[in-house]
């Protein structure tokens, strides 16, 4: 199934009433929720530019949800105001918003056929029938589901649902688009399909803003501009998604966000204008991206397990020196798993060398200063 | 399968057979049979006929069908806007208080329906509210009755649905009104229609309030099936039983078919 | 607008229709509340109107009161165990000793919810009652002068009926449970030697419990307001309260003595709605 283009390209009607401000960005100024005395979500500010993909991951109950249902009117804020555009919606109702919205479960209309559950949001706001009958048209060739017309929700797959989901809350020209875990409750094969789907409908649509609520790193990982880390109802860090994987400002955005094999070190000489620091592990000197540290700081080595070498060349110059303890096989990728001085190291390995070692052997490791980045040992735990 | 062996589970099934027999099968047969019975006077009767269902029909079971129905209809009516409304309302209030009138609302089944057709005699014999002898005293104790019923299945309904269809739409834009009309009713539709036909049912079996409150111009078929029964006439009573069970499972069936139809079940 | 909108202070949001409740539940307590209130006030007032707080003494004390009191509980009771043990067989048997049309056989069983409580007791005076097929064939067998069986018009008749009518009521829950039990435990523990007694008591009836102890409590509420049964059966010595009730007001007219075992019925029935309520919310079911 390809992406049809969209005609509406970037410049969207704005047709909720209430909202006449200019630009489709969300602001969260310093929004909390509580439910009673319990905190769900501790005072957030953060930005969502005009037609950026923001991905809230994080476990569950880290408040990531609250935070969408909170944009969507939901929930109330018990503090804080939230603003769409310009205008501050905090006081609207959801209906007054301006927005479209995916849920985890689709959330098809039963009763209705494919068409009508498209047309609804146009027909709840009282748009006139050809408007409606043509934006039908458009928003279900958007998904490709033009020819499911006629059918009910209960004839389709999950994820042609889904994409119905997505055509009926692209078919009122949201400004802002929320989707709620949408491909949690599907197979992986069909989830993998749909991220990209998703990717390609973002390019066709350039002026959408999209929050994208997910567990999923991998979904967040392919589809958004930036992402924010949930924690315990906190942002625990947010910034563009090379960024925030590259160089993760802490432990746990680092382990969340795909996987990490953290290093306990001492640093040796700080940052310098290059941004390099040295730091040193046992006898080992070794050298990444730091920040702020000082001289003599505890701090951890954060290398990725693909990053990690068997052998050494001209950029690998980092050398640390583990036991090999297992070596699993996995077809296109193996995975070795190393005790560097009682540290659990993992590689992922697409080549190894022809003799592989043993387990129980001395194995050394290599590594680029530009795939290693420094991290406080504490903040963030 | 809990019981591997055949002769046990033959036993199981003869010792199901006759509890089943003697307690469901053979009262609705005998019944059957009663008001087909043309003289009843050894173990089986001596002839069979329909002249019972004509005599009721010619006399004043007519009147009692009518009655009932119509009884029936309006109370269920009015029971399946007030528990709908009552169900949906809620929703809106505060954790305590819903809790507080969820309970309210379910008091009237628990009460007994004689004690319900005594208050109602008791309250409304005497102006400004004077209803004592009116046919809508039995509507209302009727109504009465089988509100708390509807009332708990819009509520059950309503919990089984998923709060996203609802949220959803508004999203979308919908306001309140226009969501409840296409969203959240249509899809409470089987719940409803379960709930007017249980009320239904209730209503045309309903005894204890109707014998304390009705008028002699609006005797419902239970009432007339005991007065024929007092009088000795048990066989036009059992006919009369007959016609109300049929009329009964009839209109279950019936809307049973249109929720199985709606919901392409 | 965003500026007037963001100069709302928190306090004057929209509150969504707090007072939809109003109607139907003004509706409420005008036919329901209201009445209720009124028998309890008219429990204190001749029926001229006068106070007379010593008559609800009188009553309390009276015979007729207290063998109509002891009747109700003691059917109650014993028609609920009796509901309790048949419901928890046919169930059992339903749901794991199934046959060829055991799924329309529940539902029929089911059906029985929906038809007056009196239809059964009709049939049970062609059955047991003293003309019935039961009597005269044993009249005719054995050469009786007499019927030999005549439990109908006693408590027994009665409780027998109610056992028919209200074991639906257990059959229901115990149904819905059963489905939920897991099978693949039951047959692992046949495997492992397990005799199907043992299977019963050990996996089959501690997911029982909730639904037979709210059914149970559901059946005492509805035996205890059972009226159709008792009057159709019409034995001059099995009177509850429901039945008390009718008689005072309605071929007596005494309405403060109706009122008064009214209040102590309602109070019953309530008391046993509250254990109900208490168990099916405790339990889930």
């Amino acid at each position: 199934m390809s992406a049809v283009a969209f005609t509406g390209t970037s410049v969207m009607d704005i047709d909720a009433a209430k909202i006449r401000g200019a630009g489709s960005n969300v602001h969260f100024d310093k929004v909390s929720v509580a439910y009673g005395a319990h905190v769900v979500l501790h005072p957030l500010t953060l930005d969502i530019a005009p037609g950026e993909i923001l991905a809230m991951i994080g476990p569950s109950g880290s408040g990531k949800t609250t935070a969408l249902r909170a944009v969507a009117g939901f929930v109330r804020p018990a503090s804080g105001r939230i603003r769409i555009g310009a205008a501050d919606v905090t006081d609207l109702p959801p209906y007054e918003r301006g927005l479209g919205m995916v849920v985890q479960n689709y959330a098809l209309f039963p009763h209705m056929r494919v068409e009508d559950n498209v047309a609804f949001g146009l027909r709840a706001q009282g748009a006139d029938k050809a408007l409606i009958g043509e934006r039908v048209k458009e928003a279900l060739a958007t998904v490709g589901m033009a020819t499911f017309a006629r059918r009910y929700p209960r004839e389709l797959s999950g994820g042609q649902q889904q994409r119905v989901a997505i055509a009926r809350a692209l078919a009122v020209r949201p400004r802002v688009l929320l989707l709620d875990e949408p491909l949690s409750a599907l197979d992986a094969q069909i989830r993998r399909n749909m991220v990209e789907e998703i990717a390609r409908l973002h390019r066709s649509l350039p002026g959408l803003t999209i929050l994208y609520v997910t567990h999923d790193q991998t979904e967040a990982l392919t589809l958004a501009d930036k992402i924010a880390i949930m924690r315990d109802g906190r942002v625990c860090s947010h910034g563009p998604t090379t960024e925030l994987y590259r160089r993760p400002p802490n432990r746990f955005t680092a382990e969340f966000l795909g996987r990490a094999n953290l290093l306990p070190v001492t640093v040796a000489e700080p940052a310098g204008s290059k941004g390099f620091a040295t730091a040193r592990h046992r006898d080992a000197v070794l050298t990444g991206a730091g920040r702020d540290e000082k001289a003599g700081d505890r701090s951890l080595l954060c290398i990725r397990p693909q990053h990690l070498s068997l052998t050494a060349d001209s950029e690998h110059t980092n050398r640390i020196v583990g036991t090999l303890r297992e070596v699993h096989w996995q077809g296109e990728l193996t995975h070795l798993v190393l005790d560097v001085d009682g540290t659990p190291v993992r590689v992922s390995a697409t080549k190894l060398p022809v003799a592989l070692p043993e387990p129980g052997a001395e194995v050394p490791l290599f590594f680029a200063p530009a795939d290693t980045s420094l991290l406080p040992e504490d903040a963030g735990g | 399968m809990l019981v591997w062996s055949r002769p046990s589970r033959i036993v199981l099934w003869l010792l199901f057979a006759l509890l089943f027999g003697v307690l469901f099968l053979a009262p609705l047969a005998v019944i059957l049979l009663s008001s087909l019975a043309d003289q009843w006077n050894g173990v089986l009767p001596s002839g069979l006929t329909t002249e019972h269902y004509t005599d009721v029909i010619s006399g004043s079971a007519g009147r009692a069908v009518k009655a009932s129905l119509v009884t029936g209809f309006l109370a269920s009516a009015l029971a399946l806007v007030s528990g709908t409304w009552a169900a949906l309302s809620l929703r809106l209030q505060g954790h305590a208080l819903r809790r507080l009138l969820g309970l309210l609302f379910f008091i009237p089944s628990a009460v007994p329906s004689v004690s319900v057709g005594l208050g109602l005699l008791v309250a409304f014999s005497h102006p400004p509210l004077l209803l004592n002898g009116t046919v809508a005293i039995v509507m209302i104790a009727h109504f009465v009755l089988i509100s708390a019923f509807t009332f708990g299945n819009v509520s059950a309904g309503l919990a089984r649905l998923s709060p996203d269809f609802e949220q959803v739409a508004s999203s979308l834009g919908a306001r309140p009104a226009y969501r409840l009309w296409h969203v959240t009713l249509p899809l409470l539709a089987p719940y409803l229609v379960a709930a007017f036909g249980l009320s239904f049912a209730l209503s045309m079996g309903e005894l204890g309030a109707t014998v304390m409150v009705y008028p002699p111009g609006w005797v419902t078929l239970p009432v007339s099936i005991f007065s024929l029964t007092d009088r000795g006439d048990i066989f036009a009573g059992a006919a009369l039983t007959m016609i109300l069970v049929a009329a009964t499972l009839v209109l279950l069936l019936g809307l049973e078919r249109i929720t199985a139809r709606a919901t392409g079940a | 607008m965003a500026e007037a909108v963001a100069l709302c202070a928190p306090a004057i949001r929209r509150e969504p229709g707090k007072f939809w409740i109003v109607p139907p539940a003004a509706l409420l307590a005008l036919l329901f509340f209201y009445p209720l209130a009124l028998i309890a006030r008219q429990a204190f007032l001749d029926d001229s109107g006068v106070a007379n707080a010593a008559e609800i003494i009188r009553v309390l004390h009276s015979r007729f009161f207290l063998n109509a009191l002891i009747n109700t509980v003691t059917i109650s009771v014993t028609a609920t165990a009796g509901c309790l043990i048949v419901g928890l067989v046919l169930a059992l048997i339903l749901a794991f000793v199934p046959f060829p049309g055991s799924g329309f056989i529940a539902r029929l069983i089911d059906t029985f919810i929906a038809l007056p409580t009196f239809l059964v007791t009709l049939a049970f005076t062609f059955l047991y009652g003293s003309a019935g097929m039961l009597n005269s064939g044993l009249m005719e067998a054995f050469s009786l002068p007499l019927p030999p069986v005549d439990f109908l018009y006693s408590t027994w008749g009665v409780v027998l009926a109610e056992v028919t009518v209200y074991t639906p009521f257990i059959l229901r829950p115990l149904l819905a449970a059963f489905s939920l039990v897991d099978r693949g435990q039951i047959e692992a523990a046949s495997v492992h030697g397990a005799r199907p007694f043992r299977i019963v008591r050990q996996v089959i009836l501690p997911a029982a419990i909730p639904a037979l102890i709210a059914g149970g409590s559901l059946c005492l509420l509805l035996t205890v307001n059972e009226f159709g049964i008792v009057l159709f059966i019409g034995a001059k010595g099995v009177i509850t309260l429901p039945l008390l009730i009718y008689g005072k007001a309605i071929q007596e007219s005494a309405y403060q003595v109706a009122c008064v075992i009214a209040v102590v019925n309602i109070a019953l029935s309530l008391g046993l709605f509250g254990l109900y309520r208490f168990a099916a919310g405790r339990l889930g079911v």
